[in-house]
């Protein structure tokens, strides 16, 4: 039932990410904001259109003539040359979206930087920046899979610091305020694996299997078995990683590869190996 | 921010394409021979599949420019570059447009040695999948995207 729970709020929070594209103009309206509130209202006919189109983005850019600090429009603007892989253009929206408001927009900034363009150094400044302002949760990453802390400790991770990026998992679990996400376990048993610590590598990878089964965790729970000299164990996972991968029981994201995908050919090349063996 | 020539139900007065990231066919360019079935209606990847999708998957592709570009030890050139193109219903791909910057996201021209090899590499890649909706095999728009440090291949997105 706590799981449920967890998946409940985790999905909602998504919900309310996807919903939160459109903003309540009144907001602006409370704060005596005319001119905010004024292009609130002209950027709300962009909606009706597909975020790539010439028509969402000329009607944004008549929000934006309207009111110049409208941070709402920039965001929204810069979505489809994120999608695009137009970085250069993404980057100069995305910017002036986080120089207009800083608090909403730099969380979200890092994470695209991450999920986006992997680029982890600047990931984690702009989510340490986050950090810097904020008294409580941080947030979590658009589309709602990832807390911002669990993107911060891939980045480190993927810089080559495993051993800060543990430090930062560690962390980020055993604060019972923050919600374990679906890759959260799986994430952690990766870095343990990676760094030798297999006995707790193969306890999160559990803990994976019970939340949410994938070919990855049973892959890696196959490698820690395999580097402690386990062979039926070895078998046994890797055959499962398989099954459940032909099943696509597997880690993908919208848009992007995923960090610690795992891919038919590596599962098939790691059961010929132990064939060979 | 506009890559090609605008499509032609743009108004003459717009700044943008049809779509972001459009692009319309140049005969300088392109190969003549490379046509989409539906030219007003070409997807995005993301639109038709949650990731992309090739033979082999991202791995076979990986394995594709690990082996077939060769760094040149003397070019230290670092940054991104996205090669977009169309793949179109039949699976075949055309329409191949190059930008490029520095890791401030800023443009920046690569020595040639490089942008050279990745478009020749991509341009050979034959692994796209065709990707379809409720009404059959669509057009639809692709990249990768290269990080490049001090001349080698880092990783390769999306």
């Amino acid at each position: 039932m706590i799981k449920l729970t967890k998946y409940i709020i985790v999905w909602v929070i998504a919900l309310c990410q996807t919903i939160s594209t459109a903003q309540n103009c009144n907001v602006f309206l409370y704060q005596k904001d005319t001119l905010q509130y004024e292009a609130c209202l002209i950027a709300e006919d962009a909606y009706q259109y597909y975020q790539y189109s010439r028509e969402y983005q000329e009607i944004l850019d008549k929000a934006i003539e309207k009111c110049p600090h409208f941070s709402y429009a920039y965001l929204n603007k810069s979505t489809a040359y994120l999608k695009s892989g137009d970085f250069i253009t993404w980057k100069y929206l995305i910017d002036k979206a986080v120089e207009y408001n800083f608090r909403e927009n730099i969380g979200y900034r890092g994470w695209c930087k991450f999920q986006f363009f992997r680029d982890y150094q600047g990931a984690i400044d702009d989510i340490e920046s986050l950090e810097a302002v904020s008294k409580g949760n941080i947030g979590y990453s658009a589309g709602g899979h990832y807390h911002l802390k669990v993107a911060k400790a891939l980045c480190y991770k993927q810089l080559g610091d495993v051993n800060k990026a543990i430090s930062i998992m560690e962390e980020y679990m055993a604060d019972t305020t923050l919600q374990v996400s679906v890759f959260d376990h799986l994430h952690l048993g990766a870095m343990y694996l990676e760094t030798g610590i297999y006995e707790k590598a193969i306890t999160q990878l559990n803990l994976q299997t019970v939340q949410n089964d994938l070919a990855e965790n049973q892959y890696y729970l196959a490698l820690c078995h395999q580097k402690m000299g386990n062979d039926s164990l070895f078998t046994e996972h890797i055959t499962k990683a398989k099954e459940i991968y032909l099943r696509s029981q597997k880690m993908v994201f919208h848009y992007t590869e995923p960090i610690d995908r795992v891919y038919l050919e590596e599962i098939n090349q790691a059961l010929i190996g132990n064939e060979k063996d | 921010m506009t890559e090609s020539c605008q499509h032609p139900s743009v108004p003459k007065d717009s700044k943008y394409l049809s779509m972001v990231g459009d692009i319309a066919p140049d005969p300088k360019l392109d190969d003549p021979s490379f046509t989409l079935c539906d030219e007003k209606n070409t997807k995005q990847y993301h639109n038709l599949n949650e990731e992309m999708q090739y033979e082999g998957e991202k791995y076979a592709l990986d394995q594709t420019f690990a082996s077939q570009f060769k760094a040149d030890p003397t070019i230290k050139d670092s940054g991104m570059i996205r090669i977009r193109f169309i793949v179109n219903c039949k699976g075949e791909t055309g329409r191949f447009r190059l930008i490029s910057s520095g890791y401030d996201y800023k443009e920046k021209q690569f020595d040639k040695a490089i942008t050279d090899q990745l478009m020749t590499i991509t341009k050979s890649l034959k692994g796209w999948k065709i990707l379809s909706n409720k009404r059959g095999p669509k057009d639809y728009y692709q990249y990768l995207t290269f990080k490049i440090t001090d001349g080698q291949i880092k990783e390769i997105m999306p």
